[in-house]
């Protein structure tokens, strides 16, 4: 019997369906690998088991036994433990105190029995040779022995189930290791491991089984012995044929821009015309952001470009000089450094462009108002007034109002990260448009996305980074998935290689 | 729905907030009606105005610096510097006044100026800045002066700014005024005015959507150092002594005027008429804990205390507005 099995498990939310019915089954002492493309659907359906969301249809059995797991307080007592991408550790509290955060040993008068509490503590950390002093605070580590705190508190709770996100996004390679020596500890002490993640190289090398989902439906399990890299692709993105996107073709001769990217690695050289969008692929830790905000003078000490436009050299030191010549870089973390919170819509929209819009060093409210307006209507912005905070707004239009700052000072290479990052979907196909409009009305444009649908649906050529390096090109109309994924992954590409 | 069709939000939270200064101004100003019928009288009033000079002045530079998310600490030490500095130049000659004020000025403008390229350009926090370029300006006013009063104020000078307009208004009243509505001027109608508060907001972004942040804080900076240098200028002609120690612990006044005006150290809020609202409500209690008979050193206690339910009022509503 196993441990742990779903039948025919629905989730639908208004106007989709995230699930259609998925069955899977995981074994004590099993790595069990989740896998698929974003949208696919795993991260639905980790919630559904870690009790995060309750499903809309299908039972989640326990050694045979149907469980109702509305909570995840309900999963964590049936002993599901869920390490989330994002950390919930207090950061101001020792390692010892996370771990039983809530569940203190009381001495008397129902103070915190801080001896037990370390002792506790480091009973289980030497358990997995996990050598931190359990006193440590937890904000002076580590993310990677964060993560560690993150996982011994979860199997604190006696796990037998134990749910890892994308563990490995914000690890380094020894650090990987690292937790891999765990899993196989656990593994080999009964646990069953539900690992999701996008990295197929090392789902290839850890997992005992792999369960490929797609568009919410299951497309099939099997064990990692039986499978390659391509095998796993093809089963990840299928068969289906995309429509092709009305997307403009890019003039032939047209002005084009050259990028010589220099990092510690030495000089790699990329090309974008104008009237073109170039999707830049790969995986979390690829350093597309680092080469994207390198192109605004943004790259720090290890990165720097040097953009030429037919020859003539652009000045791109400071995101200041970099605009003047033309280039902008939006940023992948809007609330970072893409939006000024407290400020309103207006402001927003006309803070790069407050010099142009006024003259002599005043302001002109009436014109940033008229141009503002003008500007996001296209965009189609959905806000109550013009003066309310942006802080406001919801994430797509907060987008839209950082795109409109941007297309008021006319960009003619504009850099996008990850532009439809938490935005809802209607905003996200209007995004799409204009930037298509952008580009037929001759802006050289570069789309960084972690979404490869988005890429192949905008872009007309794809570039593909892997460990700071471009390691392949391929015009979209020969771009798959599987290319794509095979390359950012590390693996051998088919296509035209880059030096 | 579109944007720009839709009419403009009336007073909300984060507008109470901002206007909660004036309502205490209001308050004191009552309660200061109510112990004494002397706060009615329009002598009163102007001549509050003139003892306010030179902190309020200061004030507004500092304001700007603290919209910016910096702090301008050496402002007592430029009051002092420019202060003495102005009183030696003129040497008791009439003449003089011009050149004295211009000189004093441009050394208030020279030591923001340097404040402002340091901050913009190193990685120093603007508080230990500012702090040691008090420090200094303090010392560098001991050796002018070797350390005792030092200038003779010119005839005329201390008459003109004490003149009282129409029998009541005094100059340096009015000085306090138009300067108000410099910043007034500064902070809502230029597009550096505008700057200022997008860089205090998210200095990042603004970094990021190319906003000439160094410029804007080097600018910012001057301007402080340049209100810094008039503030000098209104504490010789109030008091026409020059003390090498005039300014001195005058910038505690200055942020708590800023602070209590709602201007916060974290930067994007704020402005100059709750500042110049935030210099008066200071002065009238001041002036109640006079008139109770309260010693000197109360009055210190009084003003901490200001301060500090000040600041713990603004984080309550700040927080609530989110």
């Amino acid at each position: 019997m196993p441990l742990l099995e779903v039948r025919n498990l629905h989730k639908h939310y208004p106007g989709v369906a995230a699930l259609k019915g998925v069955d899977f089954s995981g074994d004590a002492g099993e790595v069990h690998a989740i896998v698929g493309a974003n949208g696919a659907g795993k991260s639905t359906l980790m919630n559904l088991i870690s009790g995060a969301t309750a499903p809309t249809g299908g039972d989640i059995l326990l050694d045979g036994a149907v469980v109702k797991l509305n909570s995840p307080q309900a999963a964590q007592a049936a002993g599901i433990a869920t390490v989330y991408q994002e950390f919930s550790l207090v950061p101001q509290l020792s390692v010892a105190r996370n771990i039983f955060l809530g569940r203190e040993p009381r001495g008397v008068l129902g103070l915190v029995d801080e001896a037990k509490l370390n002792a506790d503590a480091t009973q289980l950390l030497s358990r997995f040779h996990i050598a931190l002093d359990p006193r440590t605070e937890v904000a002076d580590l580590s993310v990677a022995e964060q993560q560690m705190v993150e996982i011994v508190r979860a199997l604190s709770f006696k796990a037998r189930i134990l749910i890892l996100d994308e563990p490995t996004a914000v690890l380094s390679l020894s650090e990987q290791d690292n937790l891999f020596a765990i899993m196989r500890q656990l593994r080999s002490e009964g646990m069953l491991i539900l690992y999701v993640s996008h990295r197929l190289e090392e789902i290839l090398a850890i997992a005992d089984r792999v369960t490929v989902v797609r568009d919410g439906s299951k497309v099939g399990t099997r064990a990692i012995a039986e499978l390659t890299m391509d095998g796993l692709v093809n089963m990840m993105i299928g068969e289906s044929q995309r429509a092709a996107p009305m997307r403009s073709t890019v003039p032939q001769g047209a002005p084009r821009y050259d990028i010589a990217y220099t990092t510690a690695d030495g000089t790699q050289q990329i090309a974008v015309q104008q009237g073109e969008i170039l999707g830049l692929a790969g995986l979390v830790g690829a350093g597309r952001t680092t080469f994207a905000r390198a192109l605004a003078g943004m790259g720090g000490k290890h990165a720097a470009t040097r953009i030429t436009l037919d020859g003539k050299a652009l000045r791109n030191g400071s995101p200041e000089a970099a605009m003047r010549d033309g280039v902008v870089y939006l940023t992948e973390d809007r609330k970072r450094d893409g939006i000024f919170a407290g400020i309103d819509i207006i402001g927003n929209a006309t803070a790069a462009a407050l010099p142009g819009l006024g003259r002599l060093g005043l302001r002109d409210r009436r014109k940033e108002r008229e141009r503002s307006g003008t500007i996001l209507k296209r965009l189609r912005l959905v806000a109550a007034s013009l003066d309310m905070p942006i802080g406001k707004l919801s994430g797509g239009n907060q987008q839209k109002v950082v795109l409109g700052r941007a297309l008021m000072m006319a960009p003619k290479l504009l850099i996008c990260d990850e532009p439809t990052r938490g935005v809802d979907v209607g905003a996200k196909s209007e995004i799409h448009d204009l930037l298509r409009e952008l580009a037929a009305q001759g802006a050289a444009i570069i789309v960084i996305s972690s979404e490869i649908d988005e890429l192949l649906g905008l872009a007309h050529r794809i570039v593909v980074m892997n460990d700071r390096r471009f390691v392949a090109e391929m015009p979209v109309e020969d771009a798959s998935e599987a290319a794509i994924l095979t390359a950012a992954a590390g693996g051998t590409m088919t296509n035209k290689e880059l030096t | 729905m579109t944007a720009a069709a839709l009419p403009r939000k009336g007073l909300s939270l984060p507008g109470a907030s901002r206007y909660a200064i004036f309502f205490v101004l209001v308050a004191v100003y009552l309660a200061g009606l109510a112990v004494s019928p002397a706060f009615a009288e329009p002598n009163y009033i102007f001549n509050i105005l003139r003892q306010i000079a030179p902190v309020g002045i200061a004030a507004i530079g500092v304001t700007l610096v603290m919209i910016l998310g910096g702090v301008d600490l050496s402002v007592g030490a430029v009051i002092s510097l420019t202060a003495v500095l102005a009183a030696t130049l003129m040497g008791g000659d009439p003449a003089n006044i011009a050149p004295a004020i211009l000189v004093a000025c441009a050394t208030g403008l020279g030591i923001g100026l340097l404040n402002g390229i340091i901050v913009a350009f190193s990685r120093v926090s603007p508080f230990i800045l500012t702090l040691g370029m008090g420090v200094a300006v303090i010392g560098l006013t001991q050796m002018f002066t070797g350390g005792t009063a030092k200038g003779i104020v010119a005839p005329g000078f201390r008459e003109f700014f004490n003149f009282r307009i129409g029998g009541l208004m005094p100059v340096l009243a009015l000085a306090l005024l138009l300067l108000a509505c410099v910043g007034l001027f500064i902070e809502k109608a230029t597009t550096f005015g505008r700057q200022l508060f997008l860089v205090g907001t998210n200095r990042a972004t603004a970094i990021l959507s190319g906003l000439p942040v160094r410029g804007v804080t080097i600018a910012a900076y001057a301007l402080s150092g340049l209100f810094g240098a008039l503030a000098g200028i209104a504490l010789l002609a109030r008091s026409g002594v020059s003390s090498t120690v005039a300014g001195q612990g005058l910038e505690f006044q200055v942020l708590a005027a800023v602070v209590l005006g709602g201007t916060t150290f974290v930067g994007g809020r704020g402005g100059i008429a709750g500042t110049v609202a935030g210099t008066l409500v200071l002065v009238i209690a001041f002036n109640l804990v006079n008139i109770g008979g309260l010693p000197y050193q109360m009055q210190l206690v009084v003003m901490g205390s200001i301060i500090i339910l000040a600041s713990a009022l603004y984080g309550r509503i700040s927080e609530r507005v989110g």
